[in-house]
C-alpha cells in the first residue's frame, strides 16, 4: 500500500504502529486536553518538548475514558515528568 | 522535534457527505530515507476508522525519531520531515473527494 509513485528500486514500506491504533473520539471527549496542547504549540512556536506536560494530560484522559490502552506513562516517553510530580508532592 | 522524545500531533478529517464512511489510512514519509527513523507508537492508521455524515474527527498520532538519526551522515541535512496520511474508503465503488488534513 504504498502512496508514492516512484521508479527507485526501494519502495516505502508503511509499518503498523507499536502499541496499535487509536479509536475515534466521536464524542470530542478529549478535545478541550488536545485544545490546550495545540495553544501550548503555537505559543512556543511549535516546540514539541515544549509541550510534553500537555501532550502527557491529553493521553492521560483518552486511558481514563478507554479511548487508549492503558500504558505507564513511563514506558511512553514521559518518565521525567513523571519523577518531576512525584518530587513536587511532598511540598503540599 | 527532538529525536528520541515522544511526541504527539493531530490531524483532523472530516466526512464531507450525507453517508457514512469507513475509512482506511496509509501514511508517508519524506524524505524517503527518514521514514525509516519515524516510529508510530500508536496512531488511527491500518484500522478501519468510521465516520458519520458531516462528522469531523481529530486523528493523533504519538511517535518518536529514532534517536540513531542524528549520527546518520546522510541525515545531516534534513531538518525537516514531513508525514502525510492519505484515506481510503474502505468499501469499493463508492468515489468521494479527498478530505483536506490540517
Amino acid at each position: 500500500m504504498s502512496t508514492a509513485m516512484n521508479f527507485s528500486s526501494k519502495s516505502f514500506k508503511p509499518r503498523p504502529p507499536d502499541k496499535g491504533a487509536f479509536p475515534l473520539d466521536h464524542f470530542g471527549e478529549c478535545s478541550a486536553f488536545k485544545e490546550r496542547f495545540m495553544q501550548c504549540l503555537r505559543d512556543s512556536g511549535y516546540e514539541s518538548s515544549a509541550c510534553r506536560q500537555r501532550a502527557m494530560a491529553y493521553l492521560e484522559c483518552r486511558m481514563e475514558r478507554q479511548l487508549m490502552a492503558n500504558e505507564p506513562l513511563e514506558k511512553l516517553g514521559f518518565k521525567d515528568l513523571i519523577d518531576e510530580k512525584s518530587e513536587a508532592k511532598p511540598e503540599k | 522535534v527532538v529525536p528520541g522524545e515522544t511526541a504527539l500531533a493531530f490531524y483532523k478529517a472530516k466526512n464531507p457527505t450525507d453517508k457514512p464512511i469507513v475509512g482506511i489510512s496509509t501514511y508517508n514519509v519524506i524524505p524517503f530515507e527518514a521514514g525509516q527513523y519515524f516510529n508510530k507508537i500508536q496512531c488511527f492508521c491500518f484500522e478501519e476508522q468510521w465516520l458519520n455524515p458531516q462528522e469531523e474527527v481529530d486523528m493523533p498520532v504519538f511517535f518518536y525519531i529514532d534517536p540513531e538519526f542524528v549520527e546518520d551522515p546522510k541525515m545531516a541535512k534534513v531538518d525537516l520531515i514531513t508525514l502525510s496520511y492519505t484515506f481510503f474508503e474502505a468499501k469499493e465503488g463508492q468515489k468521494l473527494p479527498l478530505p483536506g488534513y490540517q
